[in-house]
């Protein structure tokens, strides 16, 4: 099994969800590209995991697994209040977040 | 390595229809095709668990979630996307996405890991040896995620509670354009 090119893959990924994030408006289609970054980044640790023969890097993917589910529901419910609010869905109708 | 090559084309196509979908629903079907993807390369990098743990989780749970908030915010609507504030944004994120994602595949392919010629052992990324180290040497971090999924619950309880969302509630659409008051007048009271 060649491991770059699974890396190779796992950067492909992250590519496409990084220009969905940068030229799409819709939050809901933005969130999903976030998603896949988030599987990219799981990805590349599972195949080290898998060159190296180390169980840490399975954990570690568990873990980012973990993680985006905790950000889906708060970024839904972001979604959700700020819809209620707008009554549109236009990622720039919360530009006032920024910082 | 055929059916890495296969599922890798797949996955690309699911992950660019994700991208370009018109519909947020397509866009979360294609999602669906990316997570499956994924579940069976992690099987053919003998990641078991993580694999029944993907499909589980995003398949099951965050997709579902997606599906509910998609069908209701987005049912019987044709949003079109506003016009861009910042000029040429759209072709600048392109090409620089694709600069930095073609550099760093690139990079990866070029530069393969030293490889170890021993197979697997056996029972590698099974249900055991993931939670023998989740339970061993790396039970900080399944507490810290513990400790961090507990607090997104209760920031979603928060971020929805039923008095603060009778108050928002048709609002919005009358606020006159360039007002740039977000937090409502009397909402910290509640």
């Amino acid at each position: 099994m060649m491991i770059n090119y699974v890396v190779a893959l796992a950067a492909l990924l992250f590519m496409i969800g990084a220009v969905g994030v940068l030229v799409r408006k819709n939050p809901l289609i933005m969130f999903m590209s976030a998603e896949m970054m988030w599987n990219a980044a799981a990805l590349a640790f599972i195949a080290f995991a898998r060159n190296y023969h180390d169980v840490t890097g399975q954990v570690m993917a568990f873990l980012i697994i973990a993680t985006a589910a905790a950000e889906v529901g708060i970024g839904l419910a972001i979604m959700v209040a700020v819809y209620h609010r707008r009554h549109r869905l236009d990622i720039d109708e919360i530009s006032h977040l920024k910082g | 390595m055929v059916g890495f090559a296969v599922i890798g084309v797949l996955l690309v196509l699911a992950a660019i229809a994700v991208v370009v979908a018109r519909q947020p629903v397509h866009s979360a079907l294609a999602l669906i095709a990316v997570t499956m993807g994924l579940a069976m390369i992690y099987l053919i990098l003998s990641a078991e668990f993580l694999a029944v743990a993907q499909v589980i989780v995003y398949a099951g749970a965050i997709m579902v979630l997606f599906l509910f908030v998609v069908t209701l915010l987005t049912a019987g609507k044709e949003e079109t996307e506003s016009a861009d504030t910042l000029e040429g944004q759209r072709w600048a994120g392109v090409i620089l996405g694709l600069l930095v994602g073609g550099a760093l595949a690139v990079t990866a392919v070029l530069h393969p890991a030293p490889k170890i010629a021993a197979p697997v052992v056996a029972g590698f990324g099974g249900l055991h040896a993931v939670g023998q180290l989740l339970w061993g040497p790396a039970f900080v971090m399944l507490a810290a995620v513990g400790l961090m999924l507990l607090t997104g619950v209760v920031g979603v309880l928060m971020l929805n509670r039923p008095e603060v969302a009778e108050k928002n509630a048709g609002g919005g659409r009358t606020l006159p354009a360039g007002v740039t008051v977000v937090r409502a007048e009397g909402e910290d009271s509640a």
